[in-house]
């Protein structure tokens, strides 16, 4: 990374933590997909940011990023190219992040994440071979299949065409590993394959109900890869391609996967599984050293709360286990999540948004949030309540006006996305991230005294 | 040719009744088969409050239903201690409260025989913590906590090793009948949609909110009224003792501990049809609002789950159908001319017994059995695998996994791999087929804060790897759990409980995409 993003006539403030607390350009308010994105479109422009939040929110993260896997929800196949639909959905929600921005700006902001992700050294794969960047699809742990915009690289060979692979997979589970099972990928994805072959293999010094992040630690250990390999290779001939649970090292999966690759003689992949993920532990680790790297600074396990603007800062409290300290910042991007994250909070009688008291667009009574099936085709409405904003992600009052001329909003907390039914997550967080930081950076370039 | 299947007796309905008289006839030395539709207490034994009556709550209402409380509770003390657990009970007043029935209570206590003491407000505060401190009276009565699912599973279990037989997800779909009454009862299993046929001496209809349509294949009108009830789990115990409001029943009322939880409920809404109800935000609103008048903590409560139950009232009358009596409907329909079938609805899970005998009695004469009713004396042997139902039974283990290569399947409510494999091994025996469902109703697994969203998956890993489930049933099994999760979680989902089932929702549409496949 370097600052030759810094736009003429623009100068850093140096950063200072004194005694009147900390000082910055922008603060960054969760560190989330959305959060640790904007941090790093902040840096690398060469403002002095500031990431408040919880990164480990990112385990919760399959490592596969989502542009549109699924529109309109409740249609029982997956897109192919997102963009065909992206018209038909900014009619439907005008103040959709995607409607606010547009396909390029989308596209934009995977480029910059791709490239960002892959010089910390955890490269992605996008749909090859055609024209227009397409979505991929990948098996899961369950046995079922998804879409993916962009996914690990260690995910990639496992993708399948017009949802199928001709070939022979070999599904290998760990004995130990909790919640990965060979027979139920195998059979699950029997259809897809020509055939699939289950397979359970022994590591040793692996205990029952192994932490998927301590098994993934133990991959990096040679002796382990060599123990994997001997079982591998009697059964490797048999298959085309062979899959493994996404467990195969933390720091250098991508080394480790092509060398495993190697040795079998034969495409491996991983396939994600419920959290903790350790793609997303991945992801995590990744963010981290960008924002290090860029001299982004990141406060992680804190709160923020009790934001005052004077007419030209923001000035918030970051609170800590047992002390706080103050935040002076000229900008803020909200990126805090929904209701896992704590971005929003449900009281018993509405939807409130906790560190601004924004207004939240919600339906009118608790009782119209669910849908009574869990699997709804159409997604439960709660999901698509959230904070609207401007074109420039700024959130808005009830008469349809920004708020503050810089609090930006981003990421899952927006509101008309039903990522979970969608498969529109990644691509909303990265896309509102990146338009919000661009225009604080703009209305700065703009001199209008900030 | 279809199966028949030949038995002296056919019960159809394995909630409390059905089992227990399954019981009580297998121990009279006769030949039992009993059916369901779904898998034991699915109706209303699985859907209340799991209070063991003392019988103070019919003091008013109805004498004769508090005294059969009182002389069954002090039986099922004896015979099934492992089922209960003597918490005692307390009847609280609050400012506003009907003085006139709280003055009366002790006198009608005593005139139903059942023992009542007066608290001060420091002796109820120390036996009740919980308890709204600006409470008016307080009285104490033997009420206690059982849990309805481990009975059932070892009244049947007892049955079974008796000889009696238990067919899970199989229903009725009509009589043949002939000239002395019913000649065979056809029957489909639910999952398979084979059908096959039980011919018995007698057929006994314990099928509660259903009694009225399984009379209805014989040509018999039952006049039958539906209350619903929905009740809330809480995450953690409020109380050690049962915690009545003393006044006239009403909603949200009674406060039950169930092992590390507690239940609140209930409501009282009259429904059309006893199928697919699940509590409403409504109901939810209307328990905890008065709720708290009497536990102060319900208001501000994390709740885990909210689930509904229909009681199954013979009545046509007006008004709150909670004042209808409680006293169960035993039926002998040889004076409609059917000679050879009976109903048995209504009724009090406390008084499950008492029903299964006098039903049990009903049908020896009938069949000119002379064997009295050993219900009454003879202990419920202790069956291993009714060891996984109550809300932290595992603690009760101790937090001991018998085996370190024993796999954590539920870590909210401690269930490992072994307990699935136990009740796996036991659901197969009785001809059933193991799933995610059917391991639920045995067990507390998918019960705790997280409410099935990542033990679900696990658990069908686990039944994948063991052989129990193939090819792509494990994913319409887990749709299923997670949908029959849902009832009783989308009505209560706020704070906490939302975003934990937001979780639910990244996991397995976020991440698995079970929305797109097809049930």
């Amino acid at each position: 990374m370097n600052n030759s993003h810094v736009q003429p006539g623009f100068t850093s403030s140096c950063a200072q933590q004194n005694m009147e607390g900390i000082h910055c350009d922008l603060l960054v308010i969760g560190a989330g997909m959305a959060g640790m994105v904007a941090g790093a479109r902040a840096a690398v422009n060469g403002l002095d940011v500031v990431v408040a939040g919880n990164p480990s929110s990112l385990v919760f993260s399959s490592g596969i990023m989502d542009y549109l896997g699924v529109y309109p929800a409740g249609s029982k196949a997956f897109l192919d190219d997102p963009e065909e639909v992206l018209d038909r959905l900014a009619r439907d929600f005008p103040n959709h992040a995607y409607a606010l921005a547009g396909h390029d700006k989308i596209l934009d902001g995977f480029g910059f994440v791709k490239t960002m992700l892959e010089d910390a050294g955890l490269p992605y794969t996008q749909h090859s071979g055609a024209a227009i960047v397409k979505n991929m699809v990948v098996a899961t742990a369950m046995g079922t299949i998804r879409p993916g915009f962009m996914v690990p690289e260690t995910m990639a060979a496992g993708a399948l065409e017009n949802g199928e692979q001709k070939t022979t997979l070999l599904v290998v589970s760990i004995k130990g590993l909790n919640g990965f099972s060979a027979a139920q990928v195998a059979q699950g994805l029997a259809s897809r394959f020509a055939r699939t072959i289950p397979l359970e293999v022994e590591l040793p010094g692996i205990p029952t109900g192994v932490p998927p992040q301590i098994l993934a630690g133990r991959l990096e250990d040679v002796k382990i890869q060599d123990a994997l390999i001997s079982q591998l290779l009697s059964h490797a001939p048999k298959a085309d391609i062979i899959g493994l649970p996404a467990v195969c090292g933390i720091e250098d999966s991508p080394g480790i996967m092509a060398g495993l690759a190697a040795r079998v003689n034969r495409p491996l992949f991983e396939i994600p599984g419920p959290s903790p993920s350790i793609p997303g532990l991945r992801l995590k680790n990744a963010f981290e050293n960008v924002l290090a790297g860029t001299g982004a600074r990141l406060l992680s396990n804190i709160r923020i709360k009790a934001p005052v603007f004077d007419g030209k800062r923001f000035t918030l409290t970051a609170e800590f286990d047992t002390e706080s300290v103050q935040i002076r910042a000229k900008g803020v991007v909200l990126a805090t999540g929904r209701f896992f994250g704590k971005g929003l909070h449900a009281r018993r009688e509405r939807i409130v948004e906790p560190v601004f008291h924004l207004d939240v667009a919600q339906p009118t009574g608790r009782h119209l949030w669910h849908d009574n099936r869990f699997f709804t085709p159409k997604g439960h409405a709660i999901n698509r309540a959230g904070i609207e904003t401007d074109g420039l992600f700024r959130p808005l009052d009830e008469r349809g006006r920004p708020v503050y001329t810089h609090l930006y909003a981003a990421g899952s907390i927006l509101a008309h996305n039903d990522w979970a039914r969608l498969k529109s997550g990644s691509g909303t967080a990265i896309v509102s991230a990146c338009s919000a930081v661009d225009a604080f950076i703009e209305a700065r370039g703009g001199g209008d005294g900030i | 040719m279809k199966k028949t299947i030949e038995t002296q007796v056919l019960i159809i309905g394995g909630g409390a009744t059905g089992t227990g008289l399954a019981r009580d006839l297998s121990l009279r030395g006769i030949d039992v088969v009993l059916v369901e539709k779904g898998d034991l207490n699915d109706g209303a034994s699985g859907a209340n409050h799991g209070l063991l009556h003392s019988g103070a709550r019919y003091v008013y209402s109805d004498v004769e239903a508090a005294m059969e409380c009182r002389s069954e509770g002090m039986i099922l003390k004896q015979i099934c201690p492992q089922c209960i657990e003597e918490t005692s009970g307390l009847f609280v007043a609050v400012p506003g409260d009907d003085e006139a029935y709280i003055a009366d209570f002790p006198e009608m206590c005593r005139k139903a025989k059942i023992p009542c003491r007066k608290l001060d407000m420091d002796a109820a505060l120390e036996k009740a913590p919980c308890l709204a401190p600006d409470a008016i009276a307080v009285y104490e009565v033997p009420d206690a906590a059982i849990d309805p699912f481990k009975l059932a599973i070892e009244n049947m279990t007892q049955a079974r090793g008796l000889g009696a037989q238990y067919i899970s997800h199989s229903q009725v779909l009509g009589f043949k009948m002939d000239k002395s009454g019913i000649g065979l009862a056809r029957i489909k299993d639910t999952r398979t949609r084979d059908e096959f046929s039980i011919r018995a001496q007698i057929y006994v209809s314990a099928s509660g909110a259903w009694a009225g349509g399984v009379a209805a294949m014989a040509g018999i009108d039952i006049p039958m009224v539906f209350s619903k009830g929905s009740l809330l789990v809480t995450g953690q115990r409020l109380a050690k003792p049962v915690i009545n409001r003393l006044r006239k029943a009403s909603d949200g009322d009674i406060l039950v501990p169930g092992g590390i939880v507690s239940i609140i409920g209930t409501t009282s809404v009259r429904v059309d049809c006893p199928d697919r109800i699940f509590p409403t935000v409504g109901e939810v609103d209307l328990i905890i609002n008065q709720g708290r008048q009497m536990v102060p903590d319900l208001g501000v409560r994390r709740y885990i789950r909210a689930y509904c139950g229909v009681r199954p009232l013979v009545s046509s009358k007006d008004g709150d159908d909670r004042t209808v009596t409680r006293g169960f409907a035993l039926l002998d329909h040889g004076e409609e001319g059917i000679h050879n079938f009976i109903t048995i609805t209504s009724g009090k899970l406390t008084t499950y017994r008492l029903m299964a005998e006098k039903t049990a009695d009903l049908v020896c004469g009938k069949l000119k059995v002379s064997e009295p009713c050993k219900t009454g004396k003879l202990p419920l042997p202790m069956a291993e695998t009714g060891d996984w139902t109550a809300p932290g039974a595992s603690l009760r283990h101790g937090f001991r996994l018998p085996d370190r290569n024993d796999k954590m399947i539920c870590e909210c409510e401690m269930v490992p791999a072994s307990a699935i494999d136990a009740i796996a091994a036991d659901v197969c025996r009785h001809r059933g087929r193991p799933d995610l469902l059917s391991i639920g109703l045995r067990s507390r697994m998918g019960k705790g804060p997280c409410q099935g969203s990542t033990c679900s998956a696990r658990a069908l890993a686990h039944l994948y790897d063991t052989g129990e489930i193939r090819g792509r049933d494990g994913i319409r099994d887990l749709t299923r759990f997670l949908n029959e999760r849902w009832k009783g979680e989308h009505s209560l989902l706020w704070g906490d409980s939302l975003a934990q089932s937001s979780l639910k929702e990244m996991i397995h549409c976020g991440l698995f995409c079970l929305e797109m496949e097809d049930e």
